[in-house]
């Protein structure tokens, strides 16, 4: 009697331990990632080029009004001068920047004429990287924003060239690059992963051939991703270049290359869900004069939803996921221009790119993660309710 | 009398396994016929071949032949689909679709191409009455099938089986799963159905058979023993054996 309640305890203690040690981990990821990620999230990092564009140039002209402070929030210096206010700020990247808050629509940084021809209104937002005086040494962005508030100040100073950026920094692309993705998988990989899944459970006959098949396709679910990434770049690739207009790595072989990874996955759950819909539904369907056919549509489809469901959200947080097999077909390059001809990185992508530069940007990389982690719990809860809804008035 | 079935020389093996041995048997049109015998003596696998559910067993083997009503044909020849429209079957357990109540049963009309809303609430309706049914779920047909109690649910896979006009029910113990208010409700429902309808039901309960059926078989290892009109399989069996399972002494 004791010696079972000594095995009884020790089993109830390990499971206990699993199940909080399992939590803590977890625990730990989300804290690691939010706290080092939180402070660059921002709505603006989901909507902008990551390309940071520079401009140079001075006035156009040397007319301008006097100007009354607007009363701007206390970081910012207004300079009575131009009209303008600007601020110490970090962009997108984490970098310490002299960034434009406010401009008067009389200033005249709203007229800048360009160096290499066209002119320039700035807008709040972009950040001044150097002046340079006529007679007088040029103020930094490096040296400080209050050396160039007071160089800007000085009414001694005649401005000669001015140097702006509009910053970079954002993952508009890789955000919609990576909603392509899982669009253009999905479409791919549903259709023929839930249709073979189903040949396999409704009409496959149990004999060897199936037998083989089956195994072939548990046995590609093992094989690693970039052994996938490789058949996209020599393989898929190509032939998007010559069936499509793309010249290059682009979207669909990403999507091709993500769907090959994850038929074996999809076909081997949604059998499974065929699988458990119970026998007697079926019996009852052919007894009322339903073909196979039918049987499948109206019964067995609908009977298997919810596991079709999630497979879809498995699938989804696989793609979301995926960087060793599309660092080869959509490439490292972050760039701005997004479609599905064209190559640019998913946000698993965008991360690894992050972290292989000199030195990694850990925060940003943190950042994507959360947004990532967003992402999938938004599509998680989508899924729950929209099962939920498909599954009302059955039960 | 008219005959529904005729059946001669049907044998099923299942692999090498035996299921059936050589069934002579004639089933009349109109009439209740109860088959019974011991669990594993073949009634259920009988019952089966009628409709062609073995089908659906992989290692099935079915030899012999079953005319249906004046098919030249044996029904192994027909198309199993306009075979299973003619002949409905009800299922030891209640197995009503994980759908509202109106969808289930306008689903045989349904798969055989039938779109008209009118005529599918006209069929609804009347099988539901037909499995008096309707007055319990007249308020609300658009309820899911599974909220219904199970005597309510094996009376709504009637109604479903019903819908599609059969000639012949073939019921497989269709109240072993039900409690004795809900089996009573059946039995009343069955004696309702044979003025239109050909019912062939298995059984498990002798007093069930004794109740509501005209003719009686009786199945041992396989074979078929005796078939005669209940009154006589009941009463006056003409071997030892049929008398003592339907006393109760073995089986």
């Amino acid at each position: 009697m004791n010696k079972r309640r000594f095995k009884d305890s020790t089993f109830n203690v390990m499971t206990f331990i699993s199940i909080i040690s399992v939590t803590f981990l977890l625990g730990m990821i989300f804290w690691f990632v939010f706290s080092q990620g939180i402070g660059l999230l921002n709505f603006r990092l989901l909507t902008s080029d990551n390309q940071a564009v520079n401009y140079v140039g001075a006035f156009s002209s040397d007319n301008y009004p006097e100007f009354m402070d607007p009363s701007l929030e206390s970081d910012v210096h207004f300079i009575e001068r131009y009209g303008i206010g600007i601020a110490e700020r970090r962009d997108l990247a984490g970098n310490t920047v002299i960034e434009f808050v406010y401009v008067d629509p009389d200033s005249p940084f709203t007229d800048i004429a360009l160096l290499n021809g066209g002119s320039l209104s700035v807008t709040s937002g972009m950040t001044l990287n150097r002046v340079a005086f006529i007679e007088r040494p040029a103020a930094q962005r490096s040296q400080g924003i209050m050396n160039m508030v007071s160089a800007l100040s000085d009414e001694g100073n005649t401005i000669r060239e001015l140097s702006f950026t509009r910053p970079g920094g954002g993952i508009r692309a890789s955000l919609v690059s990576t909603l392509y993705l899982i669009g253009l998988t999905l479409v791919i990989v549903l259709p023929f992963g839930i249709m073979s899944g189903l040949y396999f459970s409704e009409f496959a006959k149990n004999n060897r051939l199936t037998r083989i098949t089956r195994n072939f396709i548990e046995m590609l679910s093992g094989i690693p991703s970039i052994v996938f990434g490789l058949i996209g770049l020599s393989v898929l690739i190509p032939f998007t270049v010559r069936t499509t207009p793309a010249t290059g790595g682009n979207l669909i072989a990403g999507a091709l290359t993500l769907s090959a990874i994850l038929l074996p996955i999809v076909i081997r759950t949604t059998e499974e869900g065929f699988n458990n819909v119970p026998r007697p539904y079926r019996e009852a369907s052919l007894a009322l004069g339903a073909n196979r056919t039918q049987t499948s549509l109206f019964i067995v489809i609908p009977g298997a939803l919810s596991s079709i469901l999630t497979t879809t959200f498995l699938a989804i947080g696989r793609i979301i996921g995926e960087s060793a097999a599309l660092i080869f077909v959509l490439g490292t390059a972050v760039r701005d221009r997004v479609g599905v001809f064209d190559r640019s990185p998913s946000l698993a992508v965008h991360i690894w790119a992050l972290m292989t530069r000199e030195p990694p940007n850990i925060e940003l990389a943190s950042t994507i993660a959360v947004i990532i982690l967003i992402v999938v719990l938004i599509l998680n809860l989508s899924i729950k309710l929209l099962v939920r809804l498909l599954h009302r008035g059955r039960y | 009398m008219d005959n529904i079935y005729e059946i001669k020389n049907l044998s099923v093996h299942y692999g090498a396994f035996q299921a059936l041995d050589n069934i002579e048997m004639t089933i009349l049109k109109n009439k209740v016929t109860a088959l019974i015998g011991p669990s594993g003596c073949g009634k259920s696998t009988f019952l089966r071949c009628l409709n062609r559910m073995n089908d659906l067993i992989d290692n099935a083997v079915v030899t012999g032949d079953i005319r249906f009503k004046d098919d030249t044909k044996d029904i192994a020849k027909v198309n199993p689909i306009e075979l299973r429209k003619k002949v409905g079957m009800v299922f030891q357990k209640p197995n009503p679709f994980p759908m509202s109540i109106y969808e289930n049963v306008a689903y045989g009309p349904k798969r055989q191409g039938e779109k008209d809303k009118k005529k599918l609430d006209e069929i609804v309706i009347r099988s539901l009455k037909q499995a008096a049914l309707y007055d319990e779920v007249k308020d609300d047909l658009k309820k899911p099938a599974l909220s219904l109690s199970g005597g309510q649910q094996q009376r709504l896979c009637i109604a479903r089986a019903l819908a599609l006009e059969p000639e012949v029910l073939l019921m497989d113990e269709p109240t072993s799963a039900l409690d004795p208010i809900a089996t009573q409700r059946i039995e009343d429902l069955i004696a309702e159905l044979k003025k239109h309808y050909t019912i062939i039901i298995v059984t498990h309960s002798m007093q069930q058979a004794a109740r509501i059926s005209d003719y009686t078989a009786f199945f041992y290892m396989g074979e078929l023993r005796e078939f005669d009109t209940t009154n006589r399989i009941f009463t006056n069996p003409s071997l030892k054996q049929t008398e003592d399972y339907v006393t109760g002494r073995f089986g």
